[in-house]
């Protein structure tokens, strides 16, 4: 209740002093709430939670809506979610790119966060394969027999991303003729499930992964140095990933200077992954650790509020 | 030898027999019989998806007003729970359990709620109670018409239950997408779905309870001059009332357990949320303790509605629970607007959880790996690939020689011959068994499984459930999903094989020691209330994405109903013929398998059943740790928003079930 007072004084006073003759933009429909998605993953839902503070700090009221990635899209063409601040453009599924093409909702570029993708191994394997990193150690015949399973005999076992999320990985290991299989691993949970396991108990495991995330800051693991792409192209080549903002095509015109403040918005991957530590390591509220950084990063974010504003 | 070709049936499936082992031999040479010719897979899916899109955007203007209608009370709810504290909740819900069941109920359910608010759970459990309390009023008043329709006219009965069958068994991630785009993104598509998938048990009650109302009654009612609307809301439905508040008891149970798996579809924070958050997480302190609250809360709802059902409540007087109902809402009016949750101490309680879980994976990895592999190797591997594929240096360590494959024919065939020797079809049986080892299940040719389910459907279940099962295979083999539809039937096949024997053996170990029974209930209650997310995490870590994972995953669930069925049967195995058997001085095996098994047979054989349909359930969600058969063309079409393909994945599922389900049926009524 309290942090609803706060926001709606807050509000009250932006109005009061903020709607100078210098106004970049109106505020638009402050008594409706803006509805941003909170997807899965603990860095969205961070990244979710710093644009809704940001937006109650320019005067509008924020309303979180979990949601899963894949559906979301749907949600946010409708206008049902108003803003989805943390897309990763390499997941995205089908529905996105037509919503994209047919003007339901508009990309407001990148959020700025630094991001990899590639192939990780849990640290202690550079002991068992000692040409880690350099993706040379996967036509070791002794790294392999490490990474061999039941199921993928003779070759060593690569767990690749979930069959839903196309592979890529076994498009590469075709055209490096690495001895490896790669196993779809059926969800986010499943892989990070057997990264967890696989330190614990120290069994090899080579996978496809993805950073900024959570896990990489509880269990250390080493990127592979990649061999060489066939071609450019996103089948035969890992590129970092962008991760951008978007919202619903009718943001702009309802809520104008709230659709500057979230086009201004960038956060930082290290901040990112700190705050994803203090959440998911030491179990501090989300609500907490994203009202500390807030608090801690006025200079950051006041220019984007006040360039909104005035 | 006489009597195998003196009767017809024997004849028949002796023919199938050679002229699968025919197909086998052939395979080896010419591909059109190894696997389904690609030139016949048609593009199902993109035909289906243009008819299913233009069909469901002109339905959309009415979806949003349906959305719109049913979300304004769901909303209302929601903030009327969130709004009042949960002291005040909790009372009113305490006396409902005071009044449906007594002290005992009332103790249980203050014990549940306290530990519901301790962990930390509150808000998402309330939230979770306002989708199922929306749902339940609907499923059951939709359950209740259709079930009354169905007893008014006998004629639409078996088109009625064939649709009932249709939506308890289709997967409800196969129907999503269509779902969203006619209701849009919100709670709405997920009660649809939790709504289509807990009518049933209400129309079954209803008709039951309807058709058991003895005639006197509607006599008497009739004599007194009653018009048709009075004899049946004045006369029929009271005396039915029992069994229609069994139906509500079975929809609020099926109800929730669906408003869980669909929070896939997000937008509502509720524990179903939690779960599968904590399942992206792999934490599994956070997933066991979201899914002990659903398992508090799903056996409070059921204990509430049992007592209405079985006492029709009044454990206390109407006074007494409205003077409390009176003092819940003062209560809620004085402390509203306190923060009065307990911080997360509880939650972070449960992470510790985490950390034993992988110290005991560090410790036992090496115990596992040999579980995993002995299985991996001894079961899966021949059941998947065949003796042919697995009598490789690389699988088994020695090669398929022309020797090993002319011993392999020759110990099939003698053993073939002596079991069939009093009883052919055992013989025939035995035939099939060393036939389907050796080119394990999905390599076996597609015109012999075609042929094989073809017959056993016919004589079984006759024209109609001929057709049906035609109709499946043939959707699986045009729409280019034969492969993973036949590593569906193996996967859920070895795991009903293994919950079966398991299973049993608890059952009857349940049945012969009371002790035993006790420990093991509560422990099957929360194996089936659980959400499924939950298992899949320690699952993974001690055995790795894949196959095997999946099946630890599906047997965890699956087990439970022989344990049930097999207890329930000899339990109730006459007790003047274990007398007797006893009297004749057989040994106490021998009792168990030549007196009480046989006399429990229709049970037995209820509780196979039940286990393969719980397998079939399983597969979409062991589809999470990694497979590649039709669950997981089910999570593919939903990433791809691929409404055609989900709903042709779907369809082959509920078609495999319908077909196991009336073959087993034939069986028990024979």
């Amino acid at each position: 209740m309290a942090k609803k007072l706060t926001a709606a004084m807050t509000a009250l006073v932006l109005v009061g002093f903020g709607s100078g003759p210098m106004s970049a933009a109106e505020l638009g429909a402050v008594d409706e709430p803006i509805k941003v998605a909170m997807l899965e993953w603990t860095g969205a839902q961070i990244s979710a939670q710093i644009a809704g503070k940001l937006l109650e700090k320019a005067g509008y009221k924020a309303e979180y809506i979990t949601a899963g990635n894949y559906p979301h899209f749907q949600g946010l063409a409708d206008g049902e979610i108003s803003a989805s601040v943390e897309i990763w453009l390499n997941n995205v599924g089908e529905v996105y790119p037509k919503v994209l093409e047919a003007g339901k909702i508009e990309d407001l570029g990148s959020l700025g966060l630094k991001t990899n993708e590639g192939w990780i191994y849990p640290k202690f394997m550079e002991e068992l394969c000692p040409a880690l990193p350099s993706w040379e150690a996967l036509n070791d015949p002794d790294c392999v027999a490490h990474l061999a399973s039941p199921d993928t005999l003779p070759n060593g076992r690569f767990l690749d991303y979930p069959a839903d999320w196309g592979s890529r990985a076994a498009t590469i290991i075709a055209d490096n003729n690495l001895p490896l299989t790669a196993v779809p691993s059926g969800s986010e949970g499943a892989m990070i499930a057997e990264l967890r396991a696989a330190v614990a108990a120290k069994t090899p495991l080579v996978m496809m992964f993805w950073a900024p995330h959570f896990i990489l800051a509880e269990v250390e693991v080493g990127w592979i140095d990649m061999p060489p792409c066939v071609d450019q192209s996103n089948e035969h080549c890992i590129m970092p990933p962008d991760v951008n903002k978007a919202v619903w095509s009718g943001f702009s015109e309802k809520w104008p200077a709230a659709y500057e403040v979230l086009k201004a918005l960038q956060i930082s991957t290290e901040d990112q992954q700190a705050m994803m530590l203090a959440i998911d390591d030491k179990g501090q509220s989300l609500d907490a650790v994203t009202t500390e950084w807030i608090d801690n990063n006025e200079a950051l974010w006041r220019p984007w509020v006040d360039a909104a504003l005035n | 030898m006489t009597a195998v070709w003196g009767n017809r049936q024997y004849r028949i499936w002796t023919g199938l027999l050679l002229l699968s082992v025919l197909l086998v031999v052939l395979a080896q040479h010419v591909p059109l019989f190894k696997s389904f010719p690609a030139w016949l897979v048609l593009d199902l899916s993109t035909w289906l998806n243009s008819v299913i899109s233009a069909l469901f955007e002109t339905l959309r203007p009415l979806g949003m007003l349906l959305s719109t209608l049913a979300e304004m009370p769901l909303a209302g709810i929601r903030s009327l729970l969130a709004w009042a504290p949960w002291p005040a909740t909790s009372l009113l819900v305490i006396l409902v359990a005071l009044y449906a069941g007594g002290l005992r109920l009332a103790l249980f359910a203050a014990v549940a709620l306290g530990m519901v608010v301790v962990m930390g759970y509150w808000p998402k459990a309330m939230n979770t109670l306002a989708l199922v309390i929306i749902s339940v009023p609907v499923a059951v008043s939709i359950g209740f018409a259709l079930g009354a329709l169905a007893h008014r006219l006998p004629k639409i009965r078996p088109a009625m239950i064939a649709l009932l069958d249709v939506m308890q068994t289709w997967p409800a991630f196969g129907y999503l997408i269509p779902l969203l785009i006619l209701f849009g993104f919100g709670p709405t598509a997920g009660l649809t779905a939790s709504v289509i998938f807990s009518v049933p048990p209400m129309v079954r009650n209803t008709l039951v309870g309807l058709s058991d109302v003895p005639p006197a009654i509607v006599e008497s009612a009739l004599m007194a001059g009653a018009r048709p609307r009075q004899l049946f809301w004045q006369a029929m439905v009271p005396t039915a009332m029992p069994q229609l508040l069994v139906g509500v008891n079975q929809t609020t149970m099926a109800s929730l357990s669906m408003v869980i798996i669909i929070a896939i579809i997000g937008g509502f924070n509720d524990l179903g949320w939690e779960v599968l958050s904590a399942m992206r997480a792999a934490e599994l302190g956070r997933s066991l303790g979201a899914g002990l609250v659903i398992v508090l809360i799903a056996v409070l709802l059921d204990r509430i509605t049992r007592g209405f059902a079985e006492r029709g409540g009044r454990a206390i007087s109407g006074g007494v629970l409205r003077a409390g109902m009176v003092i819940a809402l003062i209560l809620a009016v004085l402390l509203s607007g306190y923060d009065l949750l307990p911080g997360d101490q509880a939650q972070r309680l449960l992470r510790r959880i985490d950390g034993w879980l992988l110290d005991f994976v560090a410790w036992s990895a090496p115990v596992f790996a040999v579980l995993r592999n002995a299985i991996t190797y001894g079961v899966m591997l021949p059941m998947r690939i065949g003796f042919s594929g697995s009598a490789s240096p690389m699988v088994w360590g020695f090669a398929l020689t022309p020797a090993i494959t002319a011993a392999y024919v020759l110990v099939a065939v003698a053993l073939a011959l002596i079991l069939g020797r009093r009883k052919p079809m055992r013989g025939i049986v035995t035939g099939f068994a060393a036939l389907l080892f050796w080119t394990g299940l999905p390599a076996f040719p597609w015109p012999g499984v075609f042929a094989v389910i073809g017959v056993a459907t016919w004589q079984k279940g006759g024209a109609g459930l001929f057709a049906l099962a035609m109709a499946g295979l043939g959707l699986a083999g045009l729409s280019g999903l034969w492969v993973p539809m036949m590593q569906s039937i193996y996967l859920a096949a070895v795991a009903v094989l293994i919950c079966f024997v398991i299973g049993g053996a608890l059952g009857v170990l349940a049945a012969e020691n009371d002790r035993f029974s006790a420990i093991l209930r509560p422990i099957s209650d929360t194996l089936q209330t659980l959400p499924q997310f939950v298992f899949l995490i320690p699952a993974l870590m001690l055995f790795k994405v894949g196959e095997f994972t999946a099946l630890i995953a599906i047997a965890l669930y699956a087990v439970v109903p022989p344990i049930r069925y097999v207890e329930h049967g000899l339990r109730n195995v006459r007790p003047d013929l274990v007398e007797a058997g006893v009297q004749m001085g057989a040994t106490p095996w021998q009792l168990l398998w030549q007196v009480k098994l046989p006399l429990a047979r229709s049970s037995v054989l209820l509780g196979l059943n039940q286990t393969i349909m719980a397998a079939l359930s399983m597969l979409v969600i062991a589809a999470l740790v990694g497979t590649r058969e039709l669950g997981q063309q089910v999570y593919v079409a939903l990433s791809k928003a691929d409404a055609g393909a989900g709903l042709i994945a779907g369809a082959i599922i509920t078609a495999i079930a319908l077909i196991s389900d009336r073959l087993l049926r034939r069986r028990v009524s024979n």
